[in-house]
């Protein structure tokens, strides 16, 4: 277990290391607080399409016959939440998050003028706009509201955990990000070259800014990351890819890397064929995984400082296709995964049978969790683009 | 020959040296060899790039017997079933081809019409699928659209086999209009749906393409305010037909050659234009750019984050590491970890590349790389190369002005694309190998 002591001792060493840029040197003079209630956000990602409609199941909805005649799940294949919906019975673990408290639905989440294309939509969401000038500014939602509020130790703002290039929603002018999907993949084998004699802000252009920043910062959390190894606990993690993300997420929580976003993502729920089957899988990895974390959380004594939002590109349509799968749709259900939260359920179930062009309408514009989550959760500073947004009552 | 792309003639502001020989290799092949860089520099541009064209760029490391050996290679590796082969099999050709240019162009394809291993799971099929790409490389992009409609690796990537009459799945018709051809924002949702009718009736049975014409939907469709009994073949074309066409594959072959932020958007629609004029003759459009002075201009030098397969394959070459032969499964290996996993883009839409190359994990992973370059790692057994011999070679180069100073100095122009800051020559070592692994893991290492 790295260790909070032997955390402090190798960042004294950081901060003297050579290898530190002055302009991380520098924030070394931000105060080192003690380990207090610095609230943390992690996101995961579920990509490809989410299919809402088998995940927060509308019991009492007509259409929900009337448009999946195979993909259905039975009633024995639901866990019963209240009279209007139920949970694919895959999320066992997510209903029993539900009943001790521990997390919230949103029902019916979306924006105006909803784009099928996986890669546009994506980058709305990414960026928290639907609007195509405000998506080419290249600023996610994330990493713009990192100002220039200062950070322990030269900590990273942000991880990116997993093998996947950085998400769109961490780039930011002034936001740090590290990614990792392998703490042994940052031991750096040579020596490298010191770099603390660049200047960072130089009139140098663009793209050699871009490299000089990029690859300081590599070098520099190469060797805090590395020294980084995953407690073995009791929690009972799955043995899957999203388990082990949400497993190394919880050893950098647990050993206090200053972060306050971490990232990560569940591949795979581009379920156009073959749905039944990979669906479940997906939610019982996602379900099992949410589960463990949060109990690791808990046994650690951090889960009250922690708040997991799992959202997906689009929901799909809501009329199955004919090779046992779905297209690409609109609105779905986002989970929020924490104690502090103030409601087990935002919003309505959107209706089955009133419907837009076969796709659901959205009830709550994804931009206001967004905006709660920044402001009310992490006391950051919004992006412009989302002022006046906010979901009422996020927090208890 | 147009304004944005006018031919590129020597001057005295921008002469042909070895750096812009190097500029040439770098991009539109991997890595110049110091043979190669005196050869070129001697002949001109003119001939320089004709050799690039038409596939003979290479003097040396390159093998007699290539195409044999690369299709020994590529039966064995299916027949294994191992998809690291498969991998290994590729770098072996951008290795050792005669014609790098066109295992870029494959490249290229690759993330055009970026099809996974993840889901197709049939070696046979994506190396068919591979070798297509190939063969049209620089052909008129109609005979490779319509031969990768009807791959099968692509059919099952895009779910044709479930894409029926009265029941159309939407995938391949999507990504086609927004990855293949128009590009987001050229279409509709109704557009998609009729589209998605029209590639009705193709599924793979046997590994093989078939159409059923009991499963095809020969009604009319509306797609782009065209009404016709589309069928796949002629939704193709008449995708191919609309300008936005062009401009993507415009863009598509700047955003593989050019730099960051040095086409603008006049020149690209100028690109279009060419492409529009020449039946999307993709040949011409690469001549096009590479015969051009926006290419050789000092904007477009340096301009590019390279991409793990440049920066793995294209310092091999550069130091000549090639007497013996490195393992092409160790660097198949090191280009996934660098974050290109051949026959394994990350999703339809391809490495995203550019910036994105860029993460703490791949940045310690090529500083990593380096280390294992110099330690004679990419070779099975390991044995410690003699850099001191290249070093050698390099300082005694006919290309090389005699008072061109240090060996630092020197490795660091053939190595790196962009010259190395005063300050840092101070920091380097003395002896080659550590200066190499020195050099390889600096900031400009990345760029090209």
């Amino acid at each position: 277990m790295f260790d909070r002591r032997k955390f402090i001792r190798s960042s004294a060493m950081i901060s003297l290391a050579p290898v530190v840029p002055s302009f991380l040197a520098g924030l070394a003079q931000a105060t080192e607080s003690a380990r207090g209630d610095e609230r943390i956000l992690v996101v995961i990602q579920l990509d490809g399409g989410n299919d809402g409609i088998n995940t927060v199941v509308p019991l009492a909805d007509e259409g929900y016959k009337q448009h999946r005649r195979e993909l259905r799940l039975p009633d024995s294949e639901l866990i019963k939440i209240t009279s209007d919906f139920a949970l694919n019975s895959n999320l066992r673990s997510v209903g029993q998050l539900w009943e001790q408290d521990r997390l919230s639905i949103v029902h019916g989440v979306g924006y105006p003028n909803p784009n099928r294309s996986h890669f546009e939509s994506m980058k709305f969401w990414h960026v928290g706009s639907n609007q195509q000038e405000q998506v080419e500014q290249g600023n996610g939602w994330i990493g713009d509201s990192f100002g220039t509020r200062p950070v322990r130790l030269g900590a990273p703002h942000a991880v990116n955990v997993g093998d996947e290039s950085m998400p769109l929603s961490l780039h930011g002018r002034r936001c740090i990000v590290t990614s990792i999907s392998n703490p042994a993949d940052m031991r750096l084998r040579a020596s490298t070259v010191d770099l603390s004699e660049r200047d960072q802000s130089s009139n140098a252009t663009g793209l050699n800014q871009f490299v000089n920043k990029v690859v300081t910062q590599a070098y520099t959390s190469s060797r805090q990351i590395s020294e980084l190894t995953t407690q073995d606990s009791s929690a009972g993690y799955p043995a899957s890819r999203l388990a082990n993300r949400l497993k190394l997420i919880s050893g950098m929580i647990k050993s206090d890397l200053g972060a306050q976003v971490y990232y990560t993502l569940q591949p795979g729920y581009d379920t156009h064929a073959g749905q039944l089957a990979t669906h479940g899988d997906l939610l019982g990895e996602l379900s099992s995984s949410l589960k463990a974390f949060m109990d690791d959380l808990r046994q650690a004594g951090l889960e009250d400082q922690v708040l997991v939002l799992c959202f997906s590109e689009f929901g799909r349509r809501v009329a199955e296709n004919d090779s046992l799968g779905t297209d690409h749709g609109t609105a779905g259900p986002v989970f929020l995964a924490g104690t502090r939260l103030a409601q087990r359920s935002y919003g309505v179930m959107p209706s089955l049978t009133d419907l837009d062009d076969g796709d659901l309408k959205f009830h709550v514009d994804f931009r206001h969790i967004y905006a709660s989550l920044l402001t009310d959760w992490l006391g950051l500073r919004l992006p412009t683009w989302l002022e006046g947004y906010r979901l009422d009552n996020l927090l208890a | 020959m147009s304004n944005h792309w006018k031919i590129y003639q020597p001057s005295t502001s921008l002469p042909w040296n070895v750096n812009r020989v190097r500029h040439l290799h770098r991009r539109a092949g991997l890595g110049v060899t110091l043979e190669e860089l005196d050869r070129d520099l001697a002949a001109g541009p003119v001939i320089s790039i004709d050799r690039v064209l038409q596939g003979t760029s290479r003097s040396q490391f390159t093998r007699d017997n290539f195409e044999e050996m690369s299709q020994v290679l590529a039966e064995a590796a299916t027949r294994s079933d191992d998809e690291v082969r498969l991998k290994a099999w590729w770098i072996f050709r951008l290795l050792w081809t005669p014609d790098p240019l066109l295992e870029r162009l494959t490249l290229m394809w690759h993330n055009h019409f970026a099809t996974s291993n993840a889901k197709v799971g049939n070696l046979q099929l994506l190396l068919r699928q591979n070798q297509l790409f190939r063969q049209f490389a620089r052909d008129k992009f109609q005979r490779l659209l319509q031969a990768v409609l009807l791959d099968p690796a692509m059919l099952i990537w895009l779910d044709s086999n479930s894409n029926r009459q009265g029941h159309p799945n939407e995938n391949l018709a999507r990504e086609l209009m927004e990855l293949f051809t128009l590009g987001v924002g050229n279409y509709s949702e109704q557009d998609v749906k009729q589209a998605a009718q029209a590639l009705t009736g193709w599924s793979v049975k046997d590994s093989q393409a078939r159409f059923r014409t009991e499963h095809f939907d020969s009604a009319d469709k509306t797609v782009l305010n065209v009404t016709q009994s589309f069928d796949s073949a002629t939704l193709a074309d008449h995708l191919l037909n609309q300008p936005a066409t062009a401009q993507r594959l415009a863009w598509r072959l700047c955003d593989t050659f050019m730099g960051e932020g040095v086409v603008s958007q006049p020149a690209i629609r100028e690109l279009a234009e060419v492409l529009a004029a020449s039946q999307l003759d993709i040949g011409r459009a690469v001549e096009t750019i590479l015969k051009s002075e926006l290419f050789f201009s000092e904007a477009n030098i340096s301009s590019r984050i390279s991409s793990p397969v440049e920066f793995v394959v294209g310092n091999l070459r550069s130091l000549e590491l090639l007497d013996r032969p490195p393992s092409t499964m160790v660097l198949a290996r090191w280009c996934s970890l660098l974050g290109q996993d051949l026959f394994r883009p990350p999703n339809v839409g391809g490495w995203a590349g550019g910036r994105d190359w860029l993460n703490a994990r791949t940045i310690v992973g090529r500083a990593n790389f380096a280390a294992a370059l110099v330690a004679g790692e990419l070779h099975t057994p390991i044995e410690t190369p003699d850099l001191k011999q290249f070093c050698n070679r390099l300082t005694n180069s006919k290309s090389v002005p005699a008072k061109s100073g240090s060996l630092k100095n020197l490795l660091g122009r053939h190595l790196l694309s962009t010259p190395l800051p005063v300050e840092q020559e101070a920091l380097l070592s003395d002896q080659p190998s550590e200066l190499i692994g020195q050099l390889l893991s600096l900031p400009e290492a990345c760029l090209c």
